[in-house]
């Protein structure tokens, strides 16, 4: 399955290449001295070629390495191209094209003749140089024949015998001279146009369609939602059935697999474990999962990150290893899994695993936090430290890791496409960072709820749970303030406090988050509280009135506002008004940041 | 003066000031004297105008969202044919006499690939095709009524008209959006 998609993806590749060889070809053709398309030529043969021995079509790759060598010449401008040599490049050209039309109909196209050929082009023009220039450029019968002995001679020269015993059925090649076997119908396959399966797309393309999809959905919620306002439901079933057919198809065009970045992972470990002298093998799992491609693109400088931080600082030396009784050879595993709406992508390796007394000394070195602070802490909660802007843990800043960039800025990656990361550790036995990924960066599901008159929507991956408590349950602590829910004490904050602020100096204000509390008289009074858990911090968000669960399609604020402060985004409802979506992580910062640490 | 009253408002406006936008755009092919064309539009008590290039269309104002911990001046965002726009208030950025109302007022949508932006009036704006000539760009005049602020690019005097000729994107500029409350950097 894997082996056949990647095999596609070759072809469609390959076979654009191969058009765009045949338009660089004609160009060549009627200026032979054109650099700009002899350099292109080159390049593409040269991708070409290490594509197909990547995917092991020995035979196209080896053509495809002697026409490089050929054109690498030309480049140099070591040979000039004639017209007689032209034409068999073209040739060879043509027969790359077939041999890719044989890759894909699973069918051996005999190609040694034309390797041969063109190894004696490769010969002659390197060696006869000085002879072109005294024969001068036209090609006469004389010079043919000549050549032609020349070739025979070389090409016995050159060939070894397990090579003349392949060729025995396809004799040396004269130059010019059509072989019967191999080009016998060649008239019919040059008037054959062959089209590729795929149609390569700009991204930008599926973002516009997705954003047209996005507004029609909610059209279509609009609709529907005034249809049942007057009693008719019924006609609108099919509207319904087909956009969301629409939209799902339309998030399916922008996936892809993991496997698109795990295979990448193969070299970066081999490359970070040599340099470090170790001995890692990288296992991937989950390869076929399907994510959105933006989503992918976005995480994977993180992801990078990750395994190389695996391999420099997760895994022992080999020696280690050995007197630790594990195996020589680490192992890193990637694994994808997927889980309703969301990706889990697991980075994992057997190595050292993160000592929490030494992250505590760090974070006290650092002034990260209060050494009593950090001591009353689990050793989970301080492991976490590592995400912190400004946390390093490595003393020794080595060529791979540890250059500045940071755990935060994996942090920031996953935030920023409204994931979440987790880190789980035993001393000892290994490491694995957990990144929970939404699959569609589209459409999500959020809860709507009104705060001084406008609705606003935070992402459904953000809350825990909705509950209603009096407010004689609420407590202050310190500047903030505290409730319970299920055993476990919460950061209680009235989201109006901070949104009526005026200028940053209020937002500074120590008083800020008693206000509205302040305000509310009834000690009975019912409060309805937004349960969301960032960071595994709990945090309950006083709303004035809860709305509705709703998909809603986030975009981004444009400028001049795209820096709005706790907002993330912004949605277009139904009714067609502006809803801005919260963001949960800034809002956290800001809560439990020093001026406002509550502890 | 051909400022329209806002009782004048009827559902064909929209359509009158596409005719003028239209109307505007023919006169700079017809015209062999050089001439801008400006729409003019009223804050607090004086007229000001912008380069026609820098309005995309006038919509009546939509229902606007406000975004918490913004300046005063930015309203807030609104959806305007599917794009969520900024909607600026320029009588607040000016310190002008607020006039407009939020509710019954009109919104010049800023023509621009950069900013998702749009501006407040009163009245439905008219345009006006000015000879360059008529502009006074004299740097004395502006800079010394206003001191640093350059989005003034001119003054237009016809008959006993004065206009205040502005650059959106200069009102706009990164400057200003470091004043975006505590925002991130």
């Amino acid at each position: 399955m894997k082996e056949e998609e990647l095999k596609q993806i070759f072809l469609a590749e390959a076979q654009d290449s191969f058009e765009q060889l045949n338009r660089l070809f004609t160009q060549l053709e009627k200026n032979h001295a054109d650099r700009e398309a002899t350099e292109a030529i080159f390049r593409i043969i040269h991708t070409l070629k290490g594509n197909a021995a990547a995917m092991g079509f020995e035979d196209v790759a080896s053509v495809g390495h002697l026409l490089e060598d050929i054109f690498s010449e030309i480049r140099k401008g070591n040979i000039t191209l004639t017209s007689m040599v032209f034409n068999d490049l073209f040739k060879a050209i043509d027969k790359l094209g077939e041999m890719i039309e044989g890759v894909k109909v699973d069918k051996k196209v005999p190609y040694k003749g034309m390797r041969a050929k063109l190894k004696v082009i490769l010969r002659n023009l390197k060696g006869e140089i000085e002879y072109e220039h005294t024969q001068g450029g036209e090609s006469s019968e004389k010079k043919d024949k000549e050549i032609e002995a020349t070739l025979q001679k070389q090409l016995e020269e050159e060939l070894t015998e397990s090579q003349k015993e392949t060729l025995a059925s396809e004799q040396p090649v004269p130059i010019g001279i059509p072989l019967a076997d191999e080009f016998m119908d060649e008239e019919e396959k040059k008037s054959k146009i062959t089209f590729s399966d795929f149609v390569q797309v700009p991204v930008s393309k599926l973002d516009t369609l997705l954003n047209l999809v996005g507004e029609l959905a909610i059209e279509k919620d609009r609709i529907i939602a005034q249809g049942a306002s007057v009693g008719v439901t019924n006609e609108y079933t099919r509207l319904y059935r087909i956009t969301s057919d629409l939209q799902y198809s339309v998030m399916g065009v922008r996936l892809v697999q993991v496997g698109a970045l795990f295979h990448k992972f193969h070299r970066i470990v081999r490359d970070v474990a040599s340099i470090e002298n170790k001995k890692v093998n990288l296992d991937l799992q989950g390869t076929e999962i399907e994510i959105d491609r933006n989503v992918l693109q976005i995480i994977s400088d993180s992801m990078i990150h990750l395994v190389r931080n695996a391999v420099s600082h997760g895994i022992e030396g080999p020696e280690e290893r050995r007197k630790k009784g594990k195996k020589e050879q680490g192992t890193i595993q990637l694994r994808a899994t997927s889980d309703k709406e969301y990706v889990i992508i697991e980075v994992n390796d057997d190595g050292y695993g993160i000592d929490a007394n030494k992250i505590r000394k760090k974070v006290v070195e650092k002034n990260l936090a209060t050494p009593e602070a950090i001591a009353s802490l689990s050793d989970d909660d301080v492991v976490k430290f590592i995400f912190e802007p400004g946390f390093s843990s490595v003393d020794n800043v080595t060529s791979v890791s540890g250059r500045g960039v940071g755990m935060d800025v994996v942090k920031k990656a996953v935030d920023a496409v409204g994931g979440k990361i987790n880190i789980k550790t035993v001393l000892g036995q290994g490491t694995t960072f957990s990144l929970s990924l939404p699959s569609s960066m589209a459409v999500k599901s959020a809860l709507l709820f009104i705060i001084n008159n406008t609705e606003y929507a935070i992402p459904l991956s953000f809350t825990e749970a909705v509950i209603s408590v009096k407010k004689s349950s609420i407590h202050k602590v310190g500047s903030g303030l505290v409730t319970s829910h299920l055993d476990d004490t919460i950061t209680v904050m009235f989201l109006r406090d901070i949104f009526d602020c005026k200028d940053n100096e209020e937002l500074q204000n120590p008083q800020l988050l008693h206000r509205s509390f302040d305000q509310i008289e009834d000690p009975e009074a019912k409060i309805n509280i937004v349960v969301v858990s960032v960071d595994n911090k709990m945090i309950g968000f006083v709303v004035d009135r809860l709305l509705q669960q709703k998909e809603i399609i986030e975009k981004p604020l444009g400028k001049p506002v795209e820096n709005a402060r706790f907002i993330s985004g912004a949605t277009i409802l139904g009714n067609g008004n502006v809803c801005l979506v919260l963001d949960a992580n800034d809002i956290s910062e800001f809560l439990f940041k020093p001026t406002f640490a509550t502890v | 003066m051909n400022v329209e009253e806002p009782s004048n408002a009827s559902p064909s406006k929209e359509e009158r000031i596409a005719e003028a936008l239209d109307m505007a755009k023919v006169t700079i092919d017809d015209e062999q004297e050089k001439k801008s064309n400006i729409i003019v539009f009223r804050l607090g008590e004086e007229e000001y105008g912008l380069r026609i290039d820098q309005i995309k269309e006038v919509v009546i104002t939509p229902r606007i969202t406000k975004i918490p911990l913004t300046p005063s001046y930015v309203r807030g965002v609104a959806n305007i044919r599917g794009n969520i726009l900024a909607i600026i208030d320029l009588e607040d950025k000016f310190s002008l006499n607020k006039t407009i109302n939020e509710t019954s007022g009109y919104t010049l949508v800023v023509e621009s690939h950069e900013f998702n932006m749009a501006i407040l009036v009163k009245d439905v704006p008219n345009t006006l095709s000015v000879a360059d000539t008529d502009i006074d760009y004299t740097p004395a005049v502006v800079t010394e009524m206003h001191g640093e602020q350059d989005y003034i690019n001119g003054i237009i005097k016809i008959e006993d008209r004065l206009i205040i000729l502005i650059d959106i994107f200069k009102i706009i500029t990164k400057e200003d959006l470091k004043t975006v409350i505590g925002s991130k950097i």
